[in-house]
């Protein structure tokens, strides 16, 4: 059988699939409804404020999610939209213009279930390896500050 | 629903951690992994199973045995912002697939 559950990193470019047990009209209702979207884009224990959704071709959908004792404001502008079938965005955070990416979602209709595949162009490979350092970094960081603590609980003991 | 088989999963489970743990220190084969558990060899050959087919160890021949190695480099991909990616979409997606399964449910 074919994966349709796939990840795969080539280049500066990020491809996910997913095949979903439901019809794609339903897939892109639910990725361009403001209602909906809330109810399944935020991180595990993020909720979502939309405050403006209008998916039209240089239009945009702001967003923040609230999570982890922080707000964060996120910005996508629709580039290309094609009912049922295509969605293009850029995608904009609070991170500066050099992590901004743009993303591609296309929704094909394989005997009633949806096959999503959702392609993510980062601007170069170098970003993506600089931002791997750097959760690189911050995990050790984290793994460094947990030995301490371990220490210092020995310490007093 | 099919089950996906990346790092995330194959460090979830204490028994794998566990096999990970012992592999880390020498390459083993099946049985003497095994024996360092109470659960069936069955059980435990699931779970290398698992291990292997995310790469997580890797196998070699060795005449008549099969060794198990760690690999190191899999794990090192945990803290990789990659992954961290990949696992933020996937888990999208799983709470997208939920939430079709529960809308249309409600249609019916």
């Amino acid at each position: 059988m074919e994966n349709y559950n796939s990840f795969t990193l080539e280049g500066n470019v990020a491809v996910h699939t997913r095949l979903l047990d439901a019809p794609r009209e339903l897939v892109w209702e639910v990725w361009t409804n403001p209602m909906h979207i809330k109810e399944w884009w935020g991180p595990e224990g993020f909720s979502l404020t939309t405050h403006a959704m209008n998916v039209e071709p240089g239009d945009v959908w702001d967003f923040v999610m609230h999570g982890m004792g922080n707000d964060w404001n996120n910005r996508i502008e629709y580039t290309e939209v094609v009912k049922p079938s295509l969605l293009s965005y850029k995608h904009s955070g609070d991170a500066g213009e050099d992590y901004n990416f743009n993303v591609t979602v296309t929704f094909e209709n394989m005997d009633g279930k949806t096959l999503l595949t959702m392609r993510s162009e980062f601007k170069s490979r170098e970003i993506i390896e600089e931002l791997n350092q750097k959760v690189n970094a911050f995990e050790a960081g984290k793994q460094t500050l947990a030995k301490l603590a371990q220490y210092l609980g020995q310490l007093t003991k | 629903m099919e089950t996906r088989r990346d790092v995330f999963q194959a460090i979830a489970d204490p028994t794998r951690r566990a096999i990970l743990g012992l592999l880390a220190l020498q390459a083993m084969t099946p049985g003497a992994i095994a024996a360092k558990f109470d659960s069936s060899r069955q059980t435990v050959s699931k779970h290398i199973q698992i291990l292997t087919e995310c790469q997580m160890v890797t196998q070699e021949q060795k005449g008549r045995e099969i060794y198990y190695h760690f690999n190191p480099k899999k794990l090192k991909e945990v803290a990789d912002w990659v992954s961290q990616y990949q696992r933020f979409w996937n888990q999208k997606f799983d709470s997208l697939e939920n939430y079709l399964v529960k809308i249309q449910k409600k249609k019916k």
